[in-house]
């Protein structure tokens, strides 16, 4: 299988705003942020022009291979953004089975009510391409559901069953719809204006310092933060295109990861009390990343 | 077609790099910092202000304390920023401070930036180790003793 990616353009040159950092607005409690970068979101993953300018690098395929000789390398690797692991075909990780048994349980479950299938469909004939339009919001529902949520919401209202967020049996549903979408460019709709209102708490919280640690998001993820600098044995790397291998299969621990589980990871180490998936400001953070990720291909199945 | 160390990277990729090691105590209590939760109490707590702290009296602190707590990764882990005497896989993002103590850096002045940098840089990446109680008193003592005793 490979990946198909359309021709990115390059736009304009974004630069970072030297906002104030003490941002106390009336009743309010004193909250630092860290200096917000401007980001356009109609520019989806080009905004990463400007940002942390490795998107040459990482935009298709024929570049990650050209830069292959990074891999490996602690000062250059981080510039790949981990796209050189979507490109791993060849091994036959985990994740492909995640597929597979996602697929059977949807066939299961489909079989024990067939409204399951229209609800996770949202009303449509195939589940093929759907996924690249989430995030979205739901008018019915009146709230923004992300694939994972769907899966969670549809078991719950037509089977009555359990299928929450963040547990297993959820991400493989997970990573079987998106696959259906694998190589289609992802497209969150920010004409929706509950889709941007959501974008624009997402980016609120992503700049905001949290916890122990007095952190935000963007004190690693952004371009002057930690972001291409060593953090002991990691490199934090840009926040665009993140978006498009989630759920992935993490190969040090053997488990699937849902995109709102590994920020409860980064939550971890910032010392920040924990909110689970599935929570209104993971929401908020999964639209505002999956923003960042539009017009590049959904690289379902993946491996971190 | 493939990357083909893309596996072996796989393989090295490591764990959180600030959280809590494995065998340390049961998973702290955040909760009395600011979060990033809508609904929760945490949500609405407020950053803790700067806080000038001036040391009290003599340093009397333990270089060889200070080496060990720079570089634990659930203490002061300052380590993930600079590189320092001793330790492994130092982070790049701060100052090396592997000769502080040539720079004749008072020791007042180094206690007050380890206990909140933010009173010397109102944006700094660093955390305030004293003002968010990650490090106390002591630790910070023993800490600024093994910056001095870097040359
Ligand atoms: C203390 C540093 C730090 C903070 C703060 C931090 N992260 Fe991370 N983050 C990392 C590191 C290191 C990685 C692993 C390297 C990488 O992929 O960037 C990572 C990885 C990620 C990834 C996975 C990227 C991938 O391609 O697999 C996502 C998504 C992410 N962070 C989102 C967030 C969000 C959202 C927040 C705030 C809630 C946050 N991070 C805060 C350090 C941090
Ligand atoms: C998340 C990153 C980070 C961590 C962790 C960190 N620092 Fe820093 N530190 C910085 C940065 C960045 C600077 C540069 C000044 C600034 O930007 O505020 C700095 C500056 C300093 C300075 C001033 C150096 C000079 O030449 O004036 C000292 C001293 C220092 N750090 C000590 C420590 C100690 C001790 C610890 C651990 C207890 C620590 N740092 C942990 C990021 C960090």
């Amino acid at each position: 299988m490979r990946l198909k990616f359309g021709t990115l353009a390059i736009a304009a040159v974004a630069s970072l705003a030297s906002a104030a950092t003490v941002i106390a607005a009336g009743d309010e409690a004193y909250r630092e942020h860290y200096p917000q970068a401007r980001i356009d979101p109609a520019r989806g993953v080009n905004g990463d022009i400007g940002f942390s300018d490795t998107l040459p690098y990482w935009r298709n395929e024929e570049e990650v291979e050209r830069n292959a000789k990074w891999v490996g390398d602690p000062n250059e690797q981080w510039k790949l953004n981990w796209k050189f692991m979507d490109l791993d075909r060849i091994d036959l990780h985990p994740g492909h089975l995640a597929v597979d048994e996602g697929e059977a349980m949807v066939a299961k479950l489909t079989k024990r009510n067939p409204a399951f299938f229209s609800c996770l469909a949202d009303g449509a004939a195939k589940l093929d391409g759907l996924a690249a339009g989430y995030p979205k919001h739901d008018a019915t529902l009146g709230r923004i559901v992300t694939v994972e949520s769907r899966i969670e919401h549809c078991a719950k209202t037509v089977l009555n069953e359990d299928i929450r967020q963040g547990t297993p049996p959820n991400n493989k549903i997970a990573v079987y719809f998106k696959s259906l979408s694998a190589g289609t460019p992802i497209r969150v709709d920010i004409g929706d204006g509950k889709v941007l209102e959501a974008y624009r708490r997402g980016e609120k919280l992503f700049y905001v310092k949290t916890g122990q640690l007095n952190f935000a998001c963007a004190s690693c993820h952004v371009p002057g933060s930690i972001m291409g600098h060593k953090l002991r044995g990691e490199t934090p790397t840009t926040p665009f295109a993140d978006a498009a291998h989630y759920p992935t299969y993490r190969t040090p621990v053997g488990a699937l990861e849902s995109i709102q589980e590994r920020f409860a990871r980064c939550l971890g180490q910032m010392r920040t009390a924990q909110i689970k998936p599935g929570d209104p400001a993971f929401m908020d953070l999964e639209v505002f990343m999956t923003v960042l990720s539009n017009g590049y291909p959904v690289s379902v199945p993946s491996a971190r | 077609m493939t990357v083909k160390t893309a596996s072996a990277v796989v393989a090295i990729i490591l764990g959180p790099v600030l959280a809590m090691p494995a065998g340390a105590q049961a998973p702290a209590d955040y909760s009395v910092y600011p979060c990033l939760s809508y609904t929760l109490a945490c949500g609405k707590i407020a950053t803790r202000k700067p806080q000038t702290k001036t040391l009290a009296g003599v340093l009397n602190g333990n270089a060889e304390k200070g080496k060990q707590l720079a570089q634990a990764r659930d203490r002061g882990n300052c380590l993930a920023c600079h590189v320092m005497k001793g330790g492994s896989q130092p982070g790049t993002r701060g100052p090396d401070l592997s000769h502080y103590g040539n720079a004749g850096r008072t020791d007042s002045e180094t206690y007050t930036a380890v206990h909140d940098m933010r009173t010397r840089n109102p944006e700094t990446l660093m955390p305030p180790f004293g003002a968010n109680e990650i490090l106390s008193d002591p630790d910070i003592r023993d800490i600024v003793a093994f910056l001095q005793a870097s040359k």
